[in-house]
């Protein structure tokens, strides 16, 4: 059974909190003395320990979206789905397959069946849409994109992605349409399409099961909710093929096939087969985690920045504990002389106005981590890859280590300078 | 990493670089200030800079963390504004973009080009306002190697009319300004001269090509060369293309290539006659949108009008809109990320450096509280005391924020843009927006400690003194 590797900041703090306590334990650190400063200067200690605290709760948050991003990217895909895709495209949006392409493709060695003996096989028609916003008087009229997955048969589309629908919802029915009733009818002849939505959606426009909504020139009507919430399709509307193709101009013809194998390998052998060997039409396959994995290309550059403005902030964080740390010890000469004196080394001096600096740091950078703790569950939208997703953002362990890390770090940097100055002090001359 | 690590250290090297003048203008300045104190102030501020130089250490921090926080703003500040700067509706001079209603993926049948290029006016009713000018533009995305498709061998074509490149495709000429964020358009009668020829080749030859410098390096290719493309979306439509030109400098183009419409026309047309009398499943998809150049918003409202009544548009339905509409739709996609730039990452940082800020000088209030007692007894009123105190601090956060939107425009627009491409620009703007954050955070953070020392009691201090 192997172990999952540790991550390098918990490596980092752990020799941290081992060399501190070992400097800590071989000798006497006049820590309470530091302590009890950093309460009597307490206006001067909350000043530094709120640019601190800002600072952290700022990385969580931008930490905390990423990582929305990163995860819902990661969960849209399972190890053993392989994505069918027309030779050439990289998207689904720009992939064009015919019904001859899409014709036995589901007879691959190596693609599992339902109990009833079908190939677990989705033909799927995938659409953006553009649709505009009522905005309130004199104001710019917004837009937002929805992404609309044509699926033939509901249940095995969602069979093949892992994904069910929440309690007191339906899938659409083989005619895929449903009368519009009350006032939504007015002026209205065209029944409503039946849509299976995903949570991202639900909760962002607040639907529930029976509510109409406009999108394109139709009405769609909630018929069910996907359980979908930190994957791709939990930012998009599902409604039957034939329809969407019929509204959107793509009838007689498919984006992508979705096919479900045994495990990764298999996914990646199948893919293999049917990019290169496959003589009845041009195909890309792809196993469905590397196509989703292609969109997070785009998170590299937006992670790139956020790690660059944390840092850069927390540099000039690190400037302010300096010279709260260098006004403080200058003002203390006279105490560390005394302690000179009474026999603390100057390492120990070292040591405990490093720990100072770092007690300040931890103290918060906690209440910092606290803060940035409640962004967690935040719902946000943002476009990755083309798409308009609905994440949540998430504060997770490993966030929560990064900051206490900058935290220490901050702290750390902070203080050694002034804490090496701090040991050069003269005792003699500091107390005349 | 090692980008981010080398633009993080070269902002450190920046800030201790930016000493020099900072010093330059605290020793300077006092001197200089020593000669004119027949002027009114003159020995205020002279005070002011000594007392800055007192401690330099402290000076130095304070002026470092102002520094690179204002760096970090102005960054922030110059996306915003470059965004917000695109947003925004121009009055005059409109372009227009008429393109699918509903699919992002803009499909049009080529026949559309036509009467959407006048506007969709009625030829019979003379108060039909028309365009000044239009473009079709079909995009053909083609790979150098079917086989082995990547970022580098992809070359996305504009298929227009060539001699549009003259007229309303003005914008080629851009680079993404700093003046104002107006675009900085001005071509020499020598360059026009040249895009003309290049036009004409093009037109005298369909499949001359014109491609954009970033393009022409990242395919390794060169002017004269020829190449054949296969199509991606547009499957078993593969063009040879001869290279008979480089687009103008200007990096809105760079990575794009521009083809003569007549010769993907001609191909689409001729695919029935290789492929059993079938038309190409994107033959009557082919359009991705129309420009229209309109004179202003009138014009522009009532051909928008004109396009949705005239019902030529169903199969599939239409939207016009502005150019700026269409890219603040776009942006619609990101509010929340720049909503998280302007309401929260901003403010943090604003709010931080008031806070160092505040510190700073708390700090040497506290210090000097013998000092101001002295002060007072030599006359000094609390307001004069007052402005010594947010004197210090507003002549350093003015100082390194105009010293750090300086070198961060300098630094960014000069020397990291021409290494990495596309990088962010800085507007001209950054000059003032610099000095007022550093002034503005310094005044906001200084107030209550300068607030006490103007109540500083002498009773009290002089009590303490022995």
């Amino acid at each position: 059974m192997t172990h999952p590797p540790i991550p390098p900041s918990v490596i980092g703090l752990v020799l941290m909190a081992i060399g501190l306590v070992a400097l800590l334990g071989a000798g006497k650190v006049p820590l309470r003395y530091n302590f009890r400063n950093l309460l009597v200067r307490w206006k001067i200690t909350v000043l530094t320990a709120l640019a601190f605290t800002l600072v952290v709760t700022l990385l969580l948050i931008m930490l905390a979206f990423m990582n929305g991003m990163t995860r819902l990217i990661e969960r849209s895909g399972q190890p053993g789905n392989v994505i069918v895709l027309s030779s050439g495209a990289t998207d689904e949006l720009i992939s064009h397959l015919s019904p001859a392409d899409a014709r036995e493709v589901d007879t691959q060695p190596g693609i599992l069946h339902d109990p009833q003996g079908r190939p677990l096989c989705s033909r799927e028609v995938y659409v953006v849409v553009n649709q505009s916003l009522a905005g309130a008087p004199g104001e710019r009229p917004r837009r937002r994109l929805i992404q609309l997955r044509g699926i033939e048969e509901p249940e095995l589309a969602a069979g093949v992605r892992g994904l069910e629908l929440r309690p007191g919802g339906v899938w659409f029915s083989p005619a895929g349409v449903r009368a519009l009733t009350g006032a939504a009818s007015e002026g209205h002849s065209s029944p409503a399409i039946e849509a299976v939505v995903g949570e991202g959606i639900a909760r962002e426009w607040r639907l529930r099961v029976g509510d109409v909504f406009e999108l394109g020139p139709r009405f769609w009507m909630v018929v069910g909710i996907l359980k979908s919430v930190d994957s791709a399709f939990g930012s998009e509307v599902w409604a039957k093929r034939q329809l969407v193709g019929e509204v959107f101009g793509k009838e007689n013809a498919y984006t992508s096939l979705l096919l479900r194998t045994a495990d990764a390998a298999t996914a990646q052998r199948v893919s293999e087969e049917l990019t290169q060997n496959f003589k009845k039409a041009a195909l890309r396959a792809l196993p469905e985690r590397d196509y989703y994995a292609k969109l997070a290309d785009t998170n590299q550059g937006l992670l790139g920045a956020t790690y660059v403005i944390a840092i850069v902030m927390a540099v000039g964080g690190v400037f302010g504990v300096m010279n709260t740390m260098f006004a403080a010890i200058s003002q203390r000469t006279g105490d560390i002389g005394l302690l000179r004196i009474l026999g603390f080394a100057r390492w120990r001096i070292l040591v405990s106005f490093f720990v100072e600096s770092l007690m300040l740091a931890l103290v918060s950078g906690g209440i910092g981590c606290a803060l940035g703790l409640l962004a967690n569950g935040w719902s946000a939208t943002s476009f990755l890859g083309g798409r308009s997703l609905v994440f949540t953002l998430v504060v997770d362990s490993d966030t929560l280590l990064v900051g206490v890390l900058f935290t220490v770090s901050m702290g750390g940097l902070g203080g050694l300078l002034p804490a090496v100055s701090a040991m050069r002090v003269k005792p003699l001359e500091s107390l005349r | 990493m090692i980008y981010v690590l080398a633009f993080i250290g070269s902002i450190l090297l920046t800030a201790f670089a930016a000493f020099v003048p900072f010093f330059l203008l605290l020793f300077l300045g006092e001197r200089g200030l020593d000669h004119l104190l027949f002027l009114r102030g003159a020995r205020f501020l002279g005070m002011i800079l000594k007392n800055l130089r007192r401690n330099l250490l402290r000076t130095s921090l304070t002026y470092l963390a102002t520094f690179i926080l204002v760096f970090v703003v102005t960054a922030v500040w110059s996306v915003l504004y470059f965004i917000d700067h695109f947003m925004a509706e121009n009055t005059k001079g409109l372009k227009v973009i008429v393109a699918e209603k509903w699919q992002v993926n803009s499909k049009l049948p080529f026949t559309y080009a036509d009467s959407l290029g006048r506007g969709a006016a009625n030829p019979l009713r003379s108060e039909d306002v028309r365009p000044q000018d239009s473009m079709t533009w079909q995009i053909y995305q083609g790979t150098l190697d079917p086989n082995k498709q990547t970022r580098e061998n992809i070359v996305i074509c504009i298929a227009m009319e060539p001699r549009k490149l003259l007229t309303i495709m003005d914008d080629i000429w851009d680079e993404i300004s700093t003046d104002q964020g107006k675009h900085r358009g001005k071509p020499t009668p020598e360059q026009i001269a040249e895009l003309q020829a290049l036009v004409e080749k093009m037109q005298d030859n369909k499949r001359g090509l014109l491609i954009g410098a970033g393009r022409l390096a990242a395919i390794n290719k060169q002017m004269g060369d020829r190449l054949t493309l296969h199509g991606i979306e547009y499957k078993h439509i593969d063009l040879e293309f001869e290279i008979v030109g480089v687009l103008p400098k200007g990096r809105r183009y760079s990575e794009i290539a521009v083809m003569n419409r007549d010769y993907l026309n001609d191909a689409l047309n001729s695919y029935p006659r290789t492929h059993g009398g079938v038309k190409h499943p994107l033959a009557d998809k082919s359009l991705t949108m129309v420009w229209l150049q309109v004179p202003d918003q009138e014009a522009f409202s009532r051909i928008a009008e004109q396009i949705d009544s005239s019902g030529l548009y169903q199969s599939p339905a239409v939207k016009c809109q502005t150019l700026s509409a269409e890219i603040a739709a776009r942006m619609d996609a990101n509010q929340d990320l720049i909503w998280g730039m302007r309401w929260l990452l901003s403010p943090t940082i604003l709010i931080t450096m008031a806070l160092v800020l505040s510190n700073a000088i708390s700090i040497s209030v506290r210090e000097r509280r013998t000092e101001l007692a002295v002060l007072k007894v030599l006359g000094f009123r609390p307001g004069q005391i007052l402005t010594l105190v947010l004197g210090e601090a507003l002549l350093i956060g003015t100082v390194s924020g105009l010293f750090s939107a300086s070198l961060c425009l300098v630094g960014t627009n000069w020397v990291l843009n021409s290494l990495v491409e596309n990088f962010i620009y800085v507007p001209n703007n950054a000059l003032w927006w610099g000095p007022l954050i550093g002034a503005a955070t310094a005044l906001v953070g200084s107030l209550v400690p300068a607030g006490s020392a103007c109540t500083v009691k002498v009773s009290e201090v002089f009590a303490r003194v022995t």
